[in-house]
């Protein structure tokens, strides 16, 4: 290395060691020890739209299609009349929303409780 | 490329022998990636055995969008990540102030420049490669060793392309220093 080699040289070096720089050997191959995990995975299966999910879907649609349907074609005279039903709902629940929360609040709690009862008896019995 | 195909295709269907020779293609690639990063043989023997495993539960959501080595350097990636916290966040603190187009150099036998490379010099610029920072080792295997375009590097880290190309140019920067630093050295002595 007599000369200092040139920006352009020193490119051209760099370049060539970048592209040279070795694949590192393998010490062992990992094909058996990967094959041996693998077998104790389920066959994954690619995700499939099934003929009953689309059935399904099909009603689902069907269903909100028909509601929207009725509800923009229902006799101005009913269409009064619900409305004058959800508005005595509305004041009846405002009303009666003093004994409401707490109702809901117990029942919530109380069905809570209930679904650990299957797990204490189960405990109880050990 | 074609055997490639069809090797995969009936590993999506569960075919066992077919993943395996998958596995045996490019376990070489994935191993080599995670050494270079890891600089460590287990570990990265492991994060070879987990890419394929976790290739296998992903395969069916494999849409063939990237080629099958690229996806894998992806899952090892991610796997190197999770080891190293630091990888991530380095990467993306390259920033992207390098905002013109890195020219790449011809290679070419008739270049002139040719004659200056010796096994030494190159084997010095190799050593200086494994010296390098992480962040820097990762993107130089993904551009140079795995010939990855800079669009297709940018994709796979989730970085800007900016800072992919400004990674690398530092990178090629600090081989600089090491050449100069190197023919100083043997400048003196000479």
């Amino acid at each position: 290395m007599d000369n200092p080699l040139t920006p352009d040289q020193q490119n051209v070096v760099i370049e060539d060691a970048l592209y040279t720089y070795p694949v590192a050997p393998m010490p062992r191959t990992v094909t058996s020890n990967v094959m041996a995990r693998i077998k104790t995975i389920p066959t994954p299966k690619p995700f499939h739209l099934t003929w009953q999910d689309l059935v399904l879907a099909l009603i689902f649609s069907a269903c909100i299609g028909a509601m929207w349907f009725s509800i923009n074609n229902l006799p101005p005279l009913v269409v009064a009349q619900i409305r004058k039903e959800s508005i005595l709902l509305y004041q009846q629940l405002l009303v009666n929303i003093r004994w409401l929360i707490p109702v809901l609040s117990f029942g919530l709690a109380a069905f809570l409780s209930a679904l650990t009862i299957p797990y204490l008896r189960r405990e109880l019995l050990k | 490329m074609d055997n490639e195909q069809a090797l995969l295709q009936r590993a999506q269907k569960g075919d066992h022998d077919a993943f395996a020779a998958l596995v045996d293609e490019h376990q070489r690639y994935i191993y080599n990636l995670a050494l270079r990063v890891l600089k460590d043989e287990n570990e990265a023997l492991d994060f070879t055995q987990e890419t394929f495993v976790r290739a296998w539960t992903a395969l069916p959501n494999f849409r063939g969008q990237s080629q099958f080595r690229t996806w894998l350097y992806r899952i090892v990636t991610n796997l190197c990540y999770n080891r190293l916290p630091n990888l991530r966040r380095s990467l993306t603190d390259l920033g992207d102030d390098v905002i013109y187009e890195i020219p790449e150099t011809d290679l070419s036998f008739d270049n002139p420049a040719r004659g200056f490379e010796s096994r030494e010099l190159r084997s010095h610029l190799h050593h200086a490669i494994e010296s390098l920072d992480e962040n820097y080792r990762l993107l130089i295997l993904l551009r140079y060793q795995n010939e990855l375009a800079y669009e297709e590097i940018a994709s796979m880290l989730n970085l800007p392309l900016g800072t992919v190309k400004t990674g690398l140019f530092r990178a090629k920067e600090q081989l600089r220093h090491a050449l100069e630093t190197y023919q100083e050295a043997s400048w003196t002595i000479h």
